[in-house]
């Protein structure tokens, strides 16, 4: 199987595509539900797409069908396509079966994360908030530059808090259906 | 009016001269801001919410519990704040099983999220609970002449479902909030294009965030109004970057809704920081003859 990332050639008479429905199954499990199957191929959420429209790898009902088929690899491989997603929400808008293909791609973009595939400046932001409480980092000039502008200080954040929040759950937490399926 | 104000990060971090003009402009419209401390990030709709959707709710929960144990509503002043915060909060209200999975979270640090926190991005609120007639009589110093490009960004519309805002593909809101000001809104092409800080490439951010400026410096407005601190950054520190690359000076001085409003009801371009800008709107303070240095 080729390992490139999807063309604007019809995936049918692009390169094979192999079906495989356990990592189907991932999908359909960290999105919670089932929701992307009603997806009919319209390429509704192509039209106004702005990455589709800038750039020509990007497009999200090619997403759509290889997410629908577990083909996962060209999506969630280290400088993934779906990383060129906007998160602008207009295929959520324009998507007639209501299947969300914005939120498909934060679902593989989450699986990515799992692999452990995800770009750097997404890791960097992610790890300041776990660490910090802020997704900024605090310059020590802050401080006098926001007095100079009448301003409180900027409130402490209870960082212990968000580390103890934030530990994975035990088993016995877990739900008998979770919204989504956890890392083994 | 009265509800907490969620600053966020970017506001208070980077842009404190934002978080000036909305704690200066919102009490002359009667809205009484209230500060709630122990708030975190919202934490981040994009990069955050990807790495882990389950942390990316206990999160925000934490952060509605904390107004919802305080008795109040929140008001945002960020549309990424507005992103996780109301879409957290419709998920935890209309889902049962996650609010009870995410509660169980909550537990960890003795605190309980029931589901009765409204979230408004504060434009919304001006125009629904404190009116445009008392926005306009808060002015002093009307914005004559002066042209505003809209620039409206995604997520302060975007899912409509949940954010119920305005029409995504006709809005009204912004351009009602700059007309009380004295000011003119310009249509340009590109208003709809989202400002590329959520992609990650080498060229899409940069492409998008172009595309935006060019549209706008074709109609000759004197600035172009947000109401989004990353939007606003895309446009700002973004615009030096296209220069140094492209070598293309566009001009177009990205001015952030309650800067405007703030000179609208007489603040000075100091008080409001607007002299930080890495594109200062130049012909704006020229035409209310309140030039900076």
């Amino acid at each position: 199987m080729a390992d490139e990332t999807p063309t604007r050639t019809p995936a049918g008479r692009g390169p094979a595509i192999t079906v495989d429905p356990v990592r189907r199954r991932r999908v359909l499990g960290a999105l919670g539900g089932n929701h992307v199957r009603f997806c009919y191929q319209c390429g509704a959420c192509v039209g106004d797409c702005p990455s589709a429209r800038f750039h020509p790898g990007f497009n999200p009902r090619e997403i759509m069908l290889l997410a629908l088929l577990g083909a996962l690899d060209r999506l969630i491989a280290p400088d993934g396509i779906i990383w060129r997603c906007s998160n602008c929400y207009t295929c959520y808008e324009r998507c007639p079966q209501d299947v969300r293909p914005v939120d498909v791609i934060l679902a593989l973009k989450s699986l990515a994360c799992e692999d452990g595939t995800a770009p750097a400046e997404v890791v960097e932001v992610a790890e300041s908030i776990r660490r910090t409480g802020r997704s900024a980092p605090v310059l020590a000039s802050l401080a006098a530059k926001r007095a100079q502008l009448g301003l409180p200080p900027l409130p402490p954040v209870d960082v212990a808090e968000i580390a103890v929040l934030l530990a994975p759950e035990k088993a016995a937490d877990a739900p008998t259906h979770p919204p989504r399926e956890e890392g083994a | 009016m009265k509800a907490i104000f969620f600053p966020g990060c970017l506001i208070p971090i980077k842009y404190p001269q934002m978080e000036r003009a909305i704690r200066s402009t919102l009490p002359r419209l009667g809205i009484e801001i209230v500060d709630l401390p122990g708030l975190s990030c919202c934490p981040d709709p994009i990069f955050f919410k990807a790495t882990d959707p389950l942390d990316w709710l206990t999160l925000a929960a934490r952060n509605l519990s904390l107004a919802e144990e305080a008795g109040l509503d929140i008001f945002t002043v960020c549309s990424g704040c507005t992103a996780t915060l109301s879409e957290a909060s419709h998920l935890l209200r209309e889902d049962e099983a996650l609010r009870e999975r995410v509660n169980r979270r909550l537990a960890r640090i003795g605190r309980r999220y029931a589901g009765h926190v409204a979230v408004r991005h504060i434009v919304t609120w001006i125009r629904e609970r404190v009116g445009l007639d008392r926005l306009r009589e808060s002015v002093v110093r009307p914005l004559d002449g002066v042209t505003v490009a809209l620039h409206y960004g995604c997520h302060l519309l975007k899912p409509s479902k949940i954010m119920r805002v305005d029409d995504p593909d006709d809005p009204q809101i912004l351009g009602e909030l700059v007309s009380a000001t004295g000011a003119s809104v310009v249509r340009h092409a590109e208003r709809f294009l989202c400002c590329g800080k959520g992609c990650v490439d080498a060229e899409l951010p940069e492409t998008m965030t172009h595309a935006v400026l060019a549209s706008i410096a074709a109609t000759g407005a004197d600035c172009m109004g947000v109401v989004c601190p990353t939007c606003f950054s895309s446009f700002d520190t973004g615009q030096l970057v296209i220069a140094r690359k492209r070598g293309e000076r566009l001009e177009v001085p990205p001015v952030y809704y309650f800067q405007l409003l703030g000179l609208a009801q007489g603040m000075s371009p100091e008080e409001l920081g607007l002299h930080r800008h890495r594109v200062p709107p130049r012909s704006l303070l020229a035409k209310i003859g309140a030039a900076t240095r």
